[in-house]
């Protein structure tokens, strides 16, 4: 019997806050190409940081060809034969394609005619039509990923990781990609494929293992034998977690008035496209959408913290289209935002300073700040929303993740706010804390505040939100009543199949 | 095959700075009796002359605290630009254009009374440092030029102003045509508090506790603290980035440009191209040392001050400069390479030789 290429069983990975891997496993067979599927968040990349020696897993067992392995470094992966593509490239842009595939692992005498020509000979193995001698910054990205490749192959990878690898590729160098990985497996090497794509999936892959929450969902499910509803259905899953009640509605007057909405992204692309939506007073909506789609352009630019091409946004009557953050706050607008220590917590800074982020202007006297209200502010936010602190001086980063965003929800709703945009505001808490922070939403909502709630989690929406908006490319491609909405509607109005019958 | 690398503890040891430290200071001394020993030097009495000339005798060691003092105000300056993660290469010349407008507040109040010259002189100083930071804080946070270019070549432009009016419109009319700027006024020395050390260090003290209480008790050291820790956390909050760069720039700036100012009133007899003397960029590494905390600078100032001079008094004993340096040298790599391993280890680990 032939060992599996890769073998990797009940990896367990811990972040401050958040659990990335719960016993994830994962095992390929030599000579195929395994797609890894999950949601963002589902803990993908962290797996195939533990598989190519980025990180050490906490538990858990990685075997090569059968072989128990420990992993240190990177190198001691490529050492093993695991190579990988990361997202951002790691390449030197004034080198030539020749001098980035053979930086680090160059023979003795460096002869450059010599290195072009066998990193020629290799590009033309695997199908590539390479130039090894252009530098790479005159490279487009497609072809920037193919070198990131033959750097792999020059160092004998028998196994390649290629995470999310179409991401930056147009339509015709993904197919050409799908072509490469052919010839590597034809080879008897193996691809791992990482992806929230699932048409490239079927087309480009062999065999599929799905993550969700950390854990594996579904191994090495072949295929040929799934169709892409099957696997969508897999990845957002199924079953809720015993869903917090939810009342009736009694929507009131427009809390948040989007209108004609556009925002570019760094690259100057529309991420969001001309999108209009209301929040009432009373209600949840909910935004669905795979990630990317410019969902959190849209809260960021509600929220103040993204520049509005066009369009409005008011906040109870108040039109706040060009305010500062602090100045949206005052006039009820509370945001949690997707990415909570990265945006809005600080946590190298300490428990209370954290807590009055949004309130410190008012606890002024002369130049100096009160800190003994602030840490009688601090001190009504832990109370209130039940958060477990050690000592309020220590910094944040100590808290577990249901408790930061406790923190991060308590403060933003400590202004008593008319509107609470939410996005992502249970992704990688564990079931105590999702619950927590849901109810705390339906609360809110009960009590007549208005929420707009961004969600991966389908079954979340479902069961919490009155509407659901579903977003593709930046637009909005369908609106469903969520008491009545299936499943499968959504997801097909998510892939963007539906777009053309919704609008 | 075995092979070492450093590697990231996954917890600092407790305490492990100030153990470090020590630590590496012996390795340091170690390291440093082979080199004497290799140069022909007598250890002993070179590390007793080196402790003697720097912490031996009441003397000694107020002459160590002098040299502190604009080590730390340099190291306070690097600091603070460094907790919004810029880096000030310009302390050099902000102290040198500090000492400058100083001159040029004792060129125009020489016979003004003594307290209120010196303040004034000092003023002038932290405004200098500050207007000599201005330009690169402007640039970086308006279309932001990295500031570790625009600071280090202001340096430059320092030197040549300074030697410019030293042969040009400050020249000394009595210096028998030596160019040289006219001495400071009289009752512009500031007075000495012990033995040999002057009102300055004091100051120094005063600046520095002055800065961390402001900074911890403030809503701009609030606002700066958050700052620091992330742009988009601070987008989140409201707080301007361009303008918390501008300040911090600026401010670093200001401080520099105040040890400028000491040092021209404490010790110096005259404003010349050599008032600073490097301690600008020393202030770098005693801010590193320091681990960018602005309540270390003073510890560390007065070691690195004393290491300073203990180094150059051995020159006396007949130990080349070069195997002087070297030795100095030894000292501040092995405290900071020493304070390194407090936050990573060195690991074994196992590697196959690849084959292609």
């Amino acid at each position: 019997m032939t060992h599996p290429a890769v073998e990797l069983d009940g990896i367990w990975k811990r972040f401050p806050g958040v659990i990335a891997n719960a016993g994830a496993g994962l095992t390929v067979r030599p000579g195929t190409v395994h797609a890894v599927l999950g949601e963002n968040g589902a803990g993908k990349t962290t797996l195939m940081n533990c598989l190519a020696g980025v990180y050490r897993p906490d538990e858990g067992h990685v075997r090569i060809d059968g072989q128990e392995m420990r992993f240190s470094a990177p190198a001691d992966a490529l050492a093993a034969g695991i190579g990988m593509v990361h997202q951002e490239f790691r390449l030197v842009p004034t080198f030539t394609v020749a001098e980035n595939v053979v930086l680090g692992a160059a023979p003795r005498v460096l002869d450059r005619a010599e290195i072009e020509r066998q990193v020629g000979e290799l590009a033309v193995r695997f199908g590539f039509d390479a130039e090894p001698d252009r530098p790479v910054w005159q490279l487009s990205m497609g072809e920037r990923q193919r070198v990131e490749i033959l750097k792999a192959l020059w160092r004998n990878a028998r196994v390649l990781i290629l995470d999310e690898p179409t991401a930056v590729l147009t339509p015709q160098e993904a197919v050409e990609l799908g072509e490469v990985l052919r010839r590597m497996v034809a080879d008897g090497r193996s691809v791992i494929f990482i992806s929230h794509k699932l048409d490239e999936v079927v087309s480009f892959c062999d065999e599929a293992t799905v993550l969700r929450g950390g854990e594996t969902v579904a191994a090495s499910i072949p295929v040929a034998d799934v169709d892409a509803a099957e696997l969508a259905r897999l990845m957002v899953g199924d079953v809720a977690v015993e869903p917090v009640p939810v009342a009736v509605a009694m929507p009131g007057d427009a809390a948040l008035t989007v209108d004609n909405l556009s925002v570019r992204d760094a690259r100057g692309l529309l991420a969001v496209d001309g999108v209009s939506l209301e929040v009432r007073s009373g209600e949840i909506v909910g935004i669905a959408g795979v990630a990317g789609n410019g969902q959190r352009a849209l809260t960021d630019a509600i929220a103040g913290l993204e520049r509005v091409e066009s369009g409005t946004v008011t906040v109870m009557r108040t039109d706040v289209t060009n305010a500062p953050p602090q100045r949206r706050f005052s006039a009820g607008l509370a945001y949690v935002p997707e990415d909570r220590l990265g945006v809005g917590l600080a946590p190298k800074l300490p428990v209370t300073e954290n807590a009055v982020m949004r309130e410190y202007r008012t606890l002024r006297r002369g130049p100096l700040l009160n800190w003994s209200t602030a840490r009688e502010f601090c001190d009504r936010i832990v109370e209130q929303f039940d958060v477990k602190v050690g000592k309020r001086e220590a910094p944040l980063a100590g808290l577990s993740g249901g408790n930061l965003q406790r923190l991060l929800l308590g403060r933003e709703l400590s202004g008593m706010p008319d509107i609470v945009v939410a996005s992502q505001p249970t992704r990688g808490l564990d079931v105590a804390g999702v619950r927590a922070i849901q109810r705390l939403i339906v609360q809110q909502r009960d009590e007549g505040t208005g929420v707009l709630m961004v969600s991966e989690d389908l079954d979340e929406l479902l069961s919490l939100a009155d509407r659901i908006l579903v977003m593709n490319a930046g637009r909005f491609v369908g609106e469903f009543n969520a008491r009545e909405a299936t499943r499968t509607q959504i997801g097909e109005a998510m892939m963007g199949t539906a777009a053309e019958a919704q609008s | 095959m075995k092979r070492l690398i450093l590697r990231r503890r996954e917890e600092a040891v407790r305490g492990g700075q100030p153990l470090a430290f020590f630590a590496g200071l012996v390795f340091a001394l170690i390291m440093g009796a082979v080199l004497l020993t290799i140069s022909g030097d007598p250890v002993f009495d070179t590390y007793q002359r080196m402790w003697d000339r720097s912490f031996g005798t009441a003397d000694t060691l107020s002459a160590t605290f002098n040299r502190a003092v604009p080590l730390a105000l340099a190291g306070l300056a690097v600091s603070i630009a460094a907790t919004m993660g810029l880096w000030n290469i310009g302390a050099e010349g902000q102290i040198m254009f500090g000492a400058t407008a100083a001159t040029l507040v004792g060129r125009v109040g020489a016979d003004w009374p003594s307290p209120i010259l010196i303040v004034a002189m000092l003023i002038g100083a932290a405004l200098g440092g500050a207007l000599w930071a201005l330009g690169p804080g402007l640039a970086k946070a308006e279309i932001g030029v990295s500031e570790i270019i625009t600071t280090l070549m202001l340096n430059e432009v320092a030197v040549r102003l300074i030697v410019y009016l030293q042969t040009g419109p400050w020249k000394d009319p009595d210096g028998f045509g030596f160019p040289q700027i006219t001495a400071k006024p009289e009752g512009s020395q500031l007075g000495i508090i012990w033995e040999r050390s002057h009102l300055g260090v004091l100051v120094a003290l005063a600046v520095i506790a002055g800065f961390a209480w402001f900074v911890n008790r403030s809503v701009w050291g609030y606002e700066l603290r958050i700052a620091g820790a992330s742009a988009k956390t601070a987008a989140f909050a409201g707080i301007s980035m361009r303008k918390k760069v501008l300040g911090v720039l600026v401010l670093s700036g200001a401080v520099a440009g105040f040890a400028g100012g000491i040092e021209l009133t404490g010790t110096a007899a005259r404003l010349n191209e050599n008032i600073s003397n490097g301690f600008g960029f020393a202030g770098i590494i005693v801010a590193a040392l320091a681990l960018m905390r602005p309540s270390g600078v003073a510890l560390v100032a007065v070691f690195f001050g004393a290491v300073q001079v203990g180094g150059q008094s051995i020159q006396t004993l007949g130990v080349s400069p070069a195997v002087a340096g070297i030795l100095q040298a030894l000292i501040l790599f092995g405290a900071i390479g020493a304070a390194v391993l407090s936050t990573y280890q060195l690991a074994f680990i196992e590697r196959k030789v690849v084959t292609t």
